[in-house]
């Protein structure tokens, strides 16, 4: 009992240490804000990801450990008693269940994102699947909020010859669960139709997500990179690079077109692009059975135990 | 409707901070008619408080949950309710001389915070938010109730020369087992809460968990008390090192609510 005081101690105080400190910065970033060698402490104890850190998973191993031997320990004096005296070792099995249930899904879960237009389709070769965006609205409250956004996708099975495809609505708070995987509605952003001609002639044109490149297709090494579009002067912000070096930035606004050499620029038609968050976590529900025994058991240890018999150790 | 309730608001803060002077003279004038005066007057601010929050769940057209103000206000409503709770169930009305004064300090925070009535932002439209947030009042009111317990303990040493407090305070013992019900109350309904947030967390955020840093600090604070409750186990740690807990858990609490918003900023923001 006395190491697993002292492992909730300093579980609880490494874990307020990784709050306060901000996470997954870099060396110069916490040089900045506190001092050289306060950020190369940082640094070395691993505190710019403390919960993904060896000694945080140590320290978790540790609670494992303590928490199956305090549960193998107490269950043969257990086994005689009423359902009321199994509070405790219910609610420390469940601790146990959701630490591993939590710690199996970080080890194991696969994440991919898919962002587009209405009508575009991307393929995502590792979850051997494609997903089509068939329509994106955003919907808005009386005061000009927004209220919802959503994405209608197709997702397409690529491990079957027939491609079988799948339809759902996702917005936030509903994701979709198709072939194991979950969908979710992540963010959004803003596309522009990027055209470029060459001497007067079409040359490429395409529909570009904001923060995206576009290489020149006869020229690869001169990129156009589509910053930004601020919709209130209806304005886009580009910038150009060549050979990896930066040649200018600037805003363009309607009516403007962008003339690098014999190549010409224009952005058009902005629209709203969605962001989909696909997900895979095998142990999210050993988890959550971990969460409801907690309940359970700490239920069952206040609420169900014989009277008389409160504090004593069991 | 916005009227309606900024009238019973300050109604409410009034009748709150006259109980807690009914409380003080209580003690003062070491009369026992005066505490029941006092909880009467706390149980009408607390009727009034119930019908303030629904007056602007009725003006939103939702629950009143989703801000500063909203919660502050129902964070003291907790803290009232179970204040109340206790007081009456262990007839205990000296912890009303030292809750009281936390209820006026979360109600006057509460004062101080925007009561403009705002649209829903996506993420908060759910039939999550209300179980998230209805067991954090609760958890918080028991983690309150707790911490005066725990204060109480800390100081009875020295209200031993005062014969009045020392005859109206339950023994070590029996401190000890209220504090250790408001806890366990508290962590039961935090579980809750944590359980409920990250099903709601998995639906908007795509993740169940991701360290932000009001979850974090809820975790802390579930650590907290889940010490306080081995300590107590414990024979030789009963009383003081419990109390000594139950007083930093309510630290965290607070710093849960307050301090996360105001010095690290997260998912969490609006809340």
């Amino acid at each position: 009992m006395r190491f697993a005081i002292i492992l909730l101690v300093v579980l609880a105080v490494v874990c307020s240490l990784g709050s306060l400190i901000t996470q997954g910065q870099t060396y110069s970033w916490y040089a900045n804000r506190y001092s050289e060698r306060t950020a190369a402490l940082i640094i070395a104890l691993h505190l710019d990801d403390a919960f993904h850190s060896w000694w945080f998973i140590l320290i978790s191993a540790f609670l494992c450990i303590n928490l199956i031997f305090c549960n193998i320990i107490r269950l043969p004096s257990l086994l005689k008693r009423p359902i009321g005296y199994w509070g405790s070792w219910i609610c420390h099995v469940g601790v146990l269940l959701l630490i591993l249930g939590y710690g199996l899904g970080q080890m194991t879960y696969k994440e991919y994102t898919v962002y587009g237009v209405s009508g575009d389709m991307m393929a995502v070769s590792d979850a051997s699947l494609a997903v089509s965006i068939d329509d994106f609205r955003i919907t808005y409250n009386e005061d000009g909020s927004v209220q919802q956004y959503t994405s209608d996708i197709t997702v397409y099975d690529l491990t079957r010859s027939d491609g079988r495809a799948r339809s759902a609505s996702v917005s936030v708070n509903n994701p979709a669960s198709i072939n194991g995987l979950k969908f979710y509605q992540n963010s959004t952003g803003w596309a522009a139709r990027v055209k470029i001609q060459k001497n007067g002639e079409d040359l490429q044109e395409s529909v570009v997500c904001a923060g995206d490149i576009l290489p020149v297709s006869d020229k690869q090494d001169l990129v156009i990179l589509f910053n930004a579009y601020y919709p209130d002067v209806t304005g886009y912000l580009y910038s150009v690079y060549y050979q990896g070096s930066i040649l200018g930035m600037n805003i363009l606004l309607p009516g403007e077109v962008l003339t690098i050499d014999e190549y010409t620029v224009t952005f058009s038609e902005p629209q709203t692009y969605t962001l989909i968050q696909i997900k895979r976590d095998s142990f999210t529900p050993l988890a959550f059975a971990g969460g409801l025994l907690v309940l359970a058991g700490l239920f069952t240890a206040f609420y169900l135990k014989p009277k008389g018999n409160k504090n004593a150790p069991d | 409707m916005l009227q309606i309730e900024n009238t019973l608001f300050t109604i409410v803060m009034i009748l709150y901070f006259v109980s807690m002077i009914f409380y003080f003279l209580y003690v003062a004038l070491k009369k026992e008619t005066v505490s029941r005066i006092a909880f009467v007057i706390q149980l009408c601010g607390f009727v009034l408080h119930t019908a303030a929050i629904v007056v602007r769940g009725i003006g939103a057209g939702r629950l009143p949950l989703t801000n500063q103000y909203e919660f502050a206000t129902s964070f003291a409503w907790g803290l009232s309710l179970l204040s109340l709770v206790f007081i009456y169930r262990y007839k205990f009305y000296v912890m009303g001389l030292f809750g009281s004064p936390v209820i006026f300090l979360v109600i006057g925070y509460a004062a101080m915070q925007s009561r403009e009535v705002r649209e829903l932002m996506p993420a908060l439209r759910s039939g999550w938010l209300g179980f998230h947030v209805s067991t954090a009042i609760i958890a918080y009111g028991a983690f309150g109730v707790c911490f005066v317990l725990g204060i109480i303990f800390l100081l009875r040493e020295k209200m031993k020369n005062h014969g009045f407090l020392d005859q109206h305070i339950p023994d070590s013992g029996k401190l000890d087992l209220i504090a250790y019900r408001s806890a366990s109350l508290g962590i039961l309904f935090l579980t809750f809460t944590i359980i409920t947030g990250a099903i709601w967390a998995e639906r908007a955020w795509g993740s169940y968990w991701s360290w932000d840093p009001k979850e974090t600090w809820s975790l802390v604070t579930w650590i907290i008390y889940a010490t306080y409750l081995h300590l107590r186990v414990r024979r030789n740690w009963h009383g003081k090192s419990a109390a000594i807990f139950a007083v930093i858990g309510f630290v965290c609490v607070l710093f849960t609510y307050i301090g996360v918003n105001t010095f690290l900023p997260g998912i969490h923001s609006y809340a």
